[in-house]
């Protein structure tokens, strides 16, 4: 794998637990995790999971009990100043209420050291450059929550770690949103982690996503291989009781309205169509199951959920 | 550094807690000095002519003149600078900014930020109302025709007011490090300013009270007097704004350190103090 291959965001076993002893609560546990240069990777999982425990660790913000963070490759205990290469927008976009908007990014790039000359640029791609100028105590949520992704993007960062950055959005502000997360990353090459509940955005965002519940993650994949299921083909045939006799013997099967629900592997697809065509069954259509993300999500995060 | 330090000035002199904590002396002073020469010219303050303020000598105008400097040492003006260094301090916690700012910089930076822009935005409003005072107390003698004593230079003037500086600092540095170190640890503005108006006030109180209780106790009540900050503050003072210790009567004798000792031993309680603030805060966890 060459330099440019390497992921930017490395967690490595990475743990919080706060209080000691009996009283340990175990916010975040052995999470290993990894972003590519130029992807969008979402964070997903039930409020109360461990996502913002991992997104504060990342940003330094809150020190590890276990684990390991590698951002571009170098260590962030070690070499905590490589912070410089990161954007965040943390908890919708907290400010100094008392200043404008503009003065707050003005704040920000003399802490950062540099972005002083993208201030105006940014307020224009984040739809506020008419309201710069205004005190942050009078913004409405969306309008901070756009001020958070400016400020986010001030250092020019390579990498762009966003919390819930939908949040306090109007659908016109979320398609916005999307488009430039898009922007950040196919255009810009910026690798971008977010977390989001809005599945239907992470879905249409992300590249990979990791699922976390509990603090663990249960599953890290492709958006298409998590919605790929794995075991589930769905038959369209007529007649439809006949096609039911055919299948069960070897494969479980339930009724789905017009169609049956097949539990197997995409590899017995041949041999369905050989028992189906055997039984004089008229095949009008064979495919894999497809589950939305929500779906998904809720069989492996709340189980019961997902079956009720 | 230096961009951290304009950060913090950039938010700093635009909160309403600098105008109301720093530049009201300055202000404040301003419009005392207009309400009360307005009366004395209205015949309502006596007559022109002299109220004895100030002294036959040059000595004694420079010292009545550069006065002020004795505010920010005092218990009332150790309130107010305790004020506004929590709310540099804990502001961040309030607004939940430091979420912002940490990421970008050391935390050590940050901190040092914070001490330096509180340091200089009330070193900037005392210097600026101790000139007036000096200015409004030359006015005043101007307007009522009070005879202004020969032999005053700006020399003496400059001197007179370092003096009053170096006096106030010892006071300033141990509030700004008790506040700084409460507004860490809580997290709260309001906790650290009541934690800074109690310290504050109590160290007052020993310092004030304590000779009543020494023949009850008289090694503890003396080493208190050795080790606590509060004599030390007031002997430094004294020292240095006037030339004299500050002797404790004492039932088993009259009590005094050298101003050496003093200065040791609030600048141990300052840097202890501010080295627990900042060794908190790169322990601390942001949430």
């Amino acid at each position: 794998m060459s330099a440019a291959d390497s992921p930017v965001v490395e967690l490595e076993s990475l743990g919080k637990t706060y209080g000691s002893g009996a009283r340990a609560v175990r916010a975040v546990q052995d999470v290993t995790i990894s972003v590519a240069p130029g992807e969008v990777y979402g964070f997903l999982g039930p409020n109360g999971a461990g996502k913002s425990t991992t997104i504060r660790m990342l940003l330094g913000l809150i020190a590890p009990s276990a684990g390991r963070i590698r951002l571009m490759g170098r260590d962030l205990a070690s070499d905590p100043s490589v912070l410089r290469h990161v954007g965040s927008l943390v908890d919708g976009g907290n400010f100094y209420p008392f200043l404008s908007g503009r003065r707050n990014l003005e704040v920000l790039a003399r802490t950062h050291g540099g972005g002083q000359e993208r201030i105006d640029s940014l307020l224009d791609q984040v739809g506020l450059a008419k309201d710069g100028r205004r005190k942050v105590k009078g913004y409405s949520t969306g309008m901070r929550q756009r001020l958070g992704v400016a400020a986010a993007l001030l250092n020019d960062p390579d990498i762009v770690i966003l919390d819930e950055p939908a949040n306090g959005l109007d659908a016109a502000g979320i398609q916005e949103m999307r488009a430039l997360i898009r922007r950040l990353a196919a255009e810009e090459g910026k690798s971008v982690f977010l977390s989001s509940h809005l599945l239907h955005e992470v879905q249409q965002m992300c590249d990979r996503v990791a699922i976390i519940s509990q603090g663990v993650v249960i599953r890290e994949s492709t958006i298409a291989d998590l919605l790929r299921q794995d075991d589930g083909l769905i038959v369209e045939a007529q007649p439809l009781d006949t096609a039911q006799s055919a299948l069960e013997s070897r494969w479980r099967c339930t009724r789905n309205g017009v169609a049956l629900h097949v539990q197997a592997p995409r590899d017995d697809a041949p041999e369905i169509v050989r028992r189906l065509v055997g039984a004089g069954v008229e095949l009008f259509g064979l495919s894999a199951e497809q589950r939305n993300l929500e779906e998904v999500f809720l069989s492996m995060t709340q189980p019961e959920a997902a079956n009720a | 550094m230096l961009s951290v330090i304009s950060a913090e000035a950039l938010k700093f002199t635009r909160h309403r807690a600098t105008w109301g904590l720093v530049w009201i002396w300055p202000i404040g002073l301003t419009l005392i000095w207009l309400l009360a020469i307005g009366a004395e010219l209205s015949g309502a303050g006596g007559e022109a002519g002299g109220d004895g303020r100030g002294g036959p000598t040059a000595a004694g105008w420079i010292a009545d003149n550069v006065g002020f400097w004795s505010v920010p040492g005092h218990t009332f003006g150790r309130y107010i600078i305790g004020a506004f260094v929590a709310v540099v301090f804990a502001g961040e916690y309030g607004w939940n900014t430091w979420k912002l700012v940490v990421p970008h910089r050391a935390r050590n930076t940050l901190i040092a930020a914070k001490y330096a822009i509180a340091f200089i935005l009330m070193a900037i409003g005392f210097t600026l109302a101790a000139l007036l005072f000096n200015l409004f107390g030359w006015l005043e003698d101007v307007v009522t025709g009070d005879s202004i004593p020969a032999g005053i230079t700006a020399g003496a003037l400059l001197k007179a007011h370092g003096a009053g500086a170096l006096a106030a600092l010892p006071a300033v540095l141990l509030t700004m490090a008790y506040v700084s170190l409460a507004a860490i640890l809580t997290r709260s503005t309001v906790a650290a300013l009541v934690i800074g108006l109690v310290v504050t006030t109590v160290e007052q109180l020993f310092f004030n009270f304590a000779p009543m209780f020494e023949p009850y106790a008289p090694s503890l009540v003396s080493t208190f007097y050795q080790v606590l900050p509060g004599y030390h503050v007031a002997n430094a003072a004294s020292v240095i704004s006037q030339g004299r210790v500050v002797e404790i009567p004492f039932q088993s004798g009259a009590f005094s350190t050298s101003i050496a000792t003093s200065l040791a031993m609030v600048g141990a309680w300052t840097f202890a103090m501010v080295a627990l603030t900042f060794w908190s805060f790169r322990r601390q966890d942001i949430n």
